[in-house]
């Protein structure tokens, strides 16, 4: 049904009309057509409505009157809103006989008319008013007349057409009057029209409760209004007038209104198949008017128009919104009388109104401007109505039997219907009219092609939709129909690639029905169970364990041995699989530490570590291994293991065995169950993550545990040698204790960070092989402890020392079991002692004096010091200055020890170095060994306190670090206060109050036990080249310096005879020098102008020689009375000119003594009387 | 005649589109696929209807009809944006906004309320507090309420009369 378009009628006098003149001004009448913007302005309508662009039928009014006019209410445009008479008449003389005349006539009929406009056109030449103009007429032109004589209201409604035959036609100023002209008059017409016919609307819609009333008849009425929109173009207005219709169907539906209907439907052999959005397919108008439609009828009608509207619009995605809603809930509603339906017919008619409206929307689409969000909508629309064709062909298809009555097929059935999937009983003979429909019945093969081509164009749509969702879903369908087809490769590849797409948003009930579909179909497929399989398993698995991961699993009941049967084909799967494989962070099992306190083990070298394995699967899971890694310092790592049969479901509580388990704190790195090849991992510590994606993987702290030391396990440790010596490579010893193993090789590995190198293959001690970088031991017996000692590089820039020690060892009882230990441990480089030497020269002996003094805080017990040669035949005698007093000698930081030794040696040999050997140790260490030692003896009388000896131990040298009050007490005498000790009860407390008066009362004066350090410090003997003695000497007789008398008193201020004798020696000269034979020397005595005057050579130059005297005399008075030492006499040599090849002088080394540095003079008061008057007092 | 709604099914879906809860009334265990599917591609309508949200600046959280598959399904998206999505039974009769959101928003009361409950975090990280596993976890089988809250208003809409 085209729309009713506007008319204008038109009305000349007939000569006029039969003129060339009128056909070329109607010519280019209709060449200004269309009219284009009108603003109708309603009273009933808030706004103004513009129309764009309006048809409009140019008839003469004679055409138009023969037509018929019916009863039933059609559009108000049916009638012509305009009429216009057309004057041409350029003399008003004319005009008043004749033409008047006939106006007046035309103006009778037409005013009669109602909801009709009038319009007189006065059509008049340019050149007639140019002549006009220049007569200067003064007489009213026609059109002036005209307007007097017609225009009775204040409308103006007659118009001037300027009209030259050869004038432009597109000239719009000449016809801007007579087009304004016409517009108003057509919409002054249509609007008293239209309110006339709401009025009329309004009214029969008043008494919709009133008996008699009648939808159908109202329908029309209303439809009329519509139509008359729709015919001016003003098609919102249309759409609302019927969506106003469409509300009140339903609401008179509700009501159960439906009298004037038919029956629900009454299928027409045709209808299934032709299309939905046609409103001429039947004489829809006629079935309403004659109350006879179907509500199917109607409601197909009410949607076709509705879309024609909306097409006008372009709103096609409405359109096809419109439709699918339709076809869904109308759908729906046939299903309840389905039994009288033909065969399929809904679905036929679903199917084919969906693609229909496809098309129609295309048609519609086409050159419209669309933007792109509104392009994707409509292709997402267009996929809704194919889906929708598509579910039509799952449930025939499922009726018929071409496809399986089965999930995703059966989703096609409208909830809570029958399920039975069989072909309904109908009592219709009718039979459907869709050919492809049909032709897909007969034809298996014909139905599948529709069915694919269908879905593909779905997906095609969606995909351009953007609605990746949807395409996926109809991808899985695709893939259950080439389940059921057979085509099983197909099939697999596309339900293995699916769940990729469900999985990242944890969609696993989804994932897992694909994987699922993907199980089965390898399963039927008799594919071998490879690689792929078993990582589709995995995944399955995954997908099942979590949540969602088991609700779309078919049977719910039996999922459980399903899984179980799956598993088991997965162990017989790894059993066979050609590779090791591996799998992370499977979700399915889950292992954790619940306590990070390991055990050692009781009778073998390792830690025994309780893990809790988590099963997730409803089934036992056969496993092989169980392993968790652990991370500790300095990158050490720790591997727990355990073989295990089985995990079941739930938790697993599982001991794993390290067997070389170096004590410490360490982390949970990862951890890992074993299926035969098959490897599944996970990662515990918070690593870094590789991305930010994976930053949501919880920062958790990590898992600590702790192993704990175990006392019998092998142990190595490091220590300074007892005895070094300086000068000698550095050594460091190491004890390798076996604990309880006994040990069939062990190669033991040092190496210091700090770059101090350890020389392996010099260690030295029973039973080693030295290899470049270890050293072997072989064939050690439990509890033993060798010791090894291995030279290294200089350390003496360290204080102390970090060692990494790495020991791998093989024992007796366990041959296979290679364990490796890594220990870190530090030991002190530095001496606890610092040494001092003075030499003292006096003829041919020397005295050496060494000052020993701690360096550290600690107290330091010497035991002995000895100097030795180190040949026996250097006709070197040494003599020691020994306290006899006491064995061992402490000294402290503030206490230094001083030790005196006396050399005497021929003259003139190479001296070979001197040792000097000290024996000592710490206070510490010798408290430590008597604490032990003597709860060593307490002990072993009771055996059921061996346990505690540690615990003894640590709580004795725990109280004396405490208190040092005790350390002069056991210096002195040996006792040894423990301060500070509760009481406690019990066998440790009696052991413990026992042992605390042992060691306060030692039980005799014998040396502490323990043992002793020694260090070797080699010490050159000094040299020296003129060992000068001076001596001066008071003679009783001046005269005869050889007299020995003994002395005559001296006084003060007498003069004194004195002898200067320089005794040189070249005892100790070096002996390179030994063959120089004398020496330029000066001596010089001393002036102590307090004591003394000297008188005579003070200072003079001598020539030394080796034992002879220098002799000279000097005279002394001494200043005063008392006990004077003599002034002292240095001595200095020379130097020896010019003897070195650079010139440079050389001085000879020499040192002086006062032979009479300890003698002293007494000098006696001047001799006289003195006489002292003493005052008595008292007059 | 009444419109009476029938709820068949209902999802949660977290704002990162993972799925809090799928849950179906009365329903053949074979359609249950079908409601995760539905749940699923609804989250492309509801992005098609955010985008267009945005663009007109709407805040309503109602998205009104996503699409019709046989079910009509309605979409919600709660200002935290976890989406709601239910299927309600398709009738001929026409469906009025107000009851259909009337659902929704008990729906969403029951979300959060499960949500409030302090036990979600219990062990979860604690410097994420935005984070969706909270809001996954109130679906999960371990917290019973939030099924028993859904499933009431699932019996109250009428699902099983």
């Amino acid at each position: 049904m085209t729309a009713q378009r506007v008319t204008i009628t038109y009305s000349a006098p007939p000569a006029f009309l039969a003129t060339d003149h009128w056909k070329q001004v109607y010519a280019a009448l209709l060449s200004q057509l269309p009219l284009r913007n009108l603003h109708w302005k309603s009273a009933t309508r808030p706004n103004i409505r513009t129309i764009q662009e309006l048809d409009v039928n140019l008839v003469s009014a004679e055409a138009k009157q023969t037509e018929h006019t019916s009863q039933i209410p059609q559009t108000v445009l049916e009638k012509p809103l305009l009429s216009a008479y057309i004057v041409v008449c350029d003399d008003t003389e004319t005009y008043r006989n004749t033409v008047k005349k006939q106006i007046k006539e035309w103006h009778s009929t037409v005013t009669q008319r109602k909801n009709m406009e009038w319009l007189i056109i006065h059509i008049v030449r340019p050149d007639a008013i140019a002549t006009s103009g220049r007569m200067f007429q003064m007489k009213a032109s026609v059109l002036d007349k005209i307007k007097a004589d017609f225009n009775v209201e204040k409308r103006d409604r007659c118009v001037e057409l300027v009209w030259a035959y050869d004038s432009d036609y597109e000239n719009p100023t000449a016809w801007a009057d007579l087009i304004g002209k016409l517009k108003d008059g057509i919409l002054c017409a249509f609007d008293a029209a239209v309110a006339q016919r709401e009025e009329e609307v309004k009214r029969s819609e008043g008494q919709r409760q009133m008996p008699g009333w009648n939808f159908c008849t109202f329908f029309i009425l209303k439809e009329s209004l519509a139509n008359s929109y729709e015919g001016m173009n003003l098609y919102e207005d249309a759409l609302d007038t019927y969506n106003e219709l469409e509300i009140l169907f339903f609401q008179v539906l509700r009501e159960k209104n439906l009298s004037w209907f038919g029956t629900l439907i009454n299928p027409a052999p045709k209808d299934d198949s032709l299309p939905l959005l046609s409103h001429s397919k039947k004489p829809y108008r006629d079935l309403i008017l004659a109350n006879t439609i179907s509500v199917f009828d109607f409601r197909t009608y009410l949607l076709a128009r509705q879309c024609s509207i909306l097409g006008y619009l372009g709103h096609v995605v409405e359109i096809a919104r419109k439709a699918v809603a339709f076809l869904s809930a109308f759908g729906r509603r046939l299903r309840d009388i389905e039994e009288i339906l033909p065969t399929h017919f809904i679905e036929s008619w679903t199917y084919s109104s969906a693609l229909s409206v496809v098309e129609q929307c295309d048609a519609w689409a086409t050159g419209l401007e669309m933007n792109k969000a509104t392009i994707a909508s409509f292709n997402a629309v267009k996929g809704e109505l194919v889906e929708l064709a598509r579910h039509q062909l799952d449930i025939i298809g499922i009726s018929v039997g071409h496809l399986p009555n089965r999930p995703p097929f059966s989703m096609a059935f409208p909830s809570n219907s029958r399920r039975d999937g069989g072909t309904p009983a109908t009592s219709s003979t009718q039979r459907i009219s869709k050919s492809e429909i049909l032709m897909a019945l007969e034809d298996k093969n014909a139905f599948y092609k529709v069915y694919i081509g269908i879905t593909n164009r779905a997906i095609e749509l969606y995909a351009t939709a953007g609605r990746r969702k949807f395409a996926l879903k109809m991808h899985g369908d695709l893939a259950a129909l080439d389940v059921h087809r057979g085509r099983l490769s197909e099939a697999l590849q596309t339900f293995t690639s699916l769940p990729a797409h469900y999985a990242p948003h944890g969609w696993t009930s989804l994932e897992s029905y694909m994987l699922f579909q993907a199980l089965g179909i390898h399963t039927a497929a008799e594919k071998p169970r490879d690689r792929e399989w078993i990582f589709i398993l995995l995944d399955f698995l995954k997908a099942y364990v979590q949540d969602l991961g088991k609700e779309l699993l078919m049977n719910t009941e039996d999922h459980i041995e399903y899984v179980t049967s799956l598993v088991q084909a997965l162990h017989e799967a790894t059993q066979e699989a050609e590779s090791d494989l591996s799998h992370h962070d499977h979700p399915a099992i889950s292992v954790s530490v619940p306590n990070g306190q390991a055990r050692t083990a009781d009778n073998r070298d390792g830690a025994l570590l309780e893990v809790q394995v988590t099963n997730a699967l409803p089934c036992d899971v056969p496993a092989d291994e169980v392993i968790i890694n652990l991370t500790g310092r300095d990158g050490a790592k720790l591997t727990f293991l355990e073989n295990v049969k089985s995990l079941k479901p739930g938790k697993n509580a599982i001991t794993l065995f390290c067997h070389s388990a170096t004590p410490g704190i360490y982390s949970l790195h990862s951890s890992q169950v074993r299926m035969s090849r098959l490897s599944l991992h996970w990662l515990h510590s918070s690593t870094p993550p590789p991305s930010s994606s994976s930053a949501s993987r919880s920062k958790k702290p990590p898992t600590l545990v702790s192993i704990p030391r175990d006392i019998r396990a092998l142990d190595v440790r490091l220590r300074q040698p007892r005895r070094m010596e300086l000068g000698t490579p550095a050594r460091i010893v190491v004890a390798f204790n076996t604990g309880r193993n006994h040990v069939t090789r062990a190669s033991v590995k040092l190496s210091a960070p700090s770059g101090v190198e350890f020389r392996h293959n010099e260690a030295t001690l029973i039973d080693s092989e030295a290899g470049e970088d270890t050293f072997v031991l072989s064939d050690v017996e439990a509890d033993k402890t060798v010791y090894v000692s291995v030279p290294h590089s200089d350390a003496s820039a360290f204080h102390a020392m970090r060692v990494n020690i790495t020991v791998e060892y093989t024992t007796l009882v366990e041959p296979d079991v290679n364990r490796s230990l890594t220990l870190v441990r530090v030991v002190l480089t530095s001496l606890p002692l610092a040494i001092n030497v003075e030499d003292f020269f006096r003829g041919t002996r020397l005295f050496t004096r060494f000052t020993l003094s701690s360096t550290s805080h600690q107290h330091i017990r010497l035991k002995s010091t000895e100097l030795r040669a180190t040949r026996d035949d250097d006709g070197l005698k040494i003599a020691k200055a020994m306290p006899r007093s006491r064995t061992v000698t402490t000294i402290t930081p503030e206490q230094p020890g001083k030790f005196l030794f006396q050399l005497d040696s021929a003259r003139g040999q190479d001296r070979e170095p001197l040792k000097l050997h000290i024996i000592y140790r710490v206070l510490r260490e010798e408290v430590e060994s008597v604490i032990e030692s003597a709860v060593d003896s307490s002990l072993s009388e009771s055996v059921s306190l061996q346990q505690y000896r540690a615990e003894l131990i640590d709580t004795l040298v725990q109280a004396l670090e405490k208190d040092a009050s005790w350390v002069n007490r056991y210096e002195a005498t040996g006792e040894l206060i423990v301060p500070g000790i509760p009481v406690q009860d019990g066998e440790v407390g009696e052991a413990l109050a026992h042992l605390i008066e042992t060691l306060a009362n030692p039980s005799s004066n014998q040396e502490p036990s323990g043992e002793w350090r020694e260090i070797i410090i080699p010490v050159d003997v000094p040299q020296m080249h003129i060992v000068a003695a001076a001596r001066l000497r008071v003679l009783s007789n001046p005269f005869n310096p050889d007299a020995v008398e003994s002395l005559p008193p001296l006084f003060a201020g007498q003069p004194i005879s004195a002898l200067l004798t320089i005794k040189a020696s070249f005892h100790w000269a070096p002996a390179e020098d030994v063959e120089k034979r004398s020496y330029r020397m000066r001596y010089d005595i001393e002036e102590r102008t307090k004591d003394w005057l000297v008188s005579g050579q003070k200072t003079g130059e001598f020539i030394a020689e080796d034992d002879r005297t220098f002799t000279t005399s000097v005279t002394l008075i001494a200043l005063h009375h008392g006990h004077l030492i003599l002034p002292k006499v240095s001595v200095a040599a020379l130097p020896i000119p010019g003897e070195g090849r650079m010139k440079a002088p050389l001085i000879p080394s020499c040192e002086t003594y006062q032979a009479h540095g300890a003698e002293a003079i007494l000098v006696l008061p001047r001799g006289g009387r003195s006489t002292f008057v003493v005052n008595m007092g008292g007059e | 005649m009444a419109p009476q709604l029938r709820l068949n099914a209902v999802a949660f879906v977290s704002p990162q589109n993972h799925p809090i809860l799928i849950r179906t009334f009365e329903q053949p265990r074979q359609d249950e696929l079908k409601y995760h599917y539905i749940a699923h591609t609804s989250l492309d309508v509801i992005d098609e209807r955010i985008q267009a949200a945005t663009a007109s600046k709407s805040t309503d959280c109602y998205l009104g009809l996503l699409y019709v598959e046989d079910v009509a399904v309605y979409g919600y998206m709660t200002p935290l944006k976890v989406k709601i999505i239910i299927a309600l039974e398709l009738s001929d009769s026409i469906v009025r906004d107000a009851d259909v959101v009337a659902i929704f928003k008990a729906l969403h009361t029951a979300y959060r309320r499960s949500v409030a409950n302090p036990f979600l975090r219990l062990n979860v990280p604690t410097e994420n507090v935005t984070d969706h596993s909270i809001l996954v976890s109130a679906g999960n089988s371990r917290w019973q309420a939030f099924r028993k809250r859904v499933d009431e208003i699932g019996r109250a809409v009428g699902g099983f009369q």
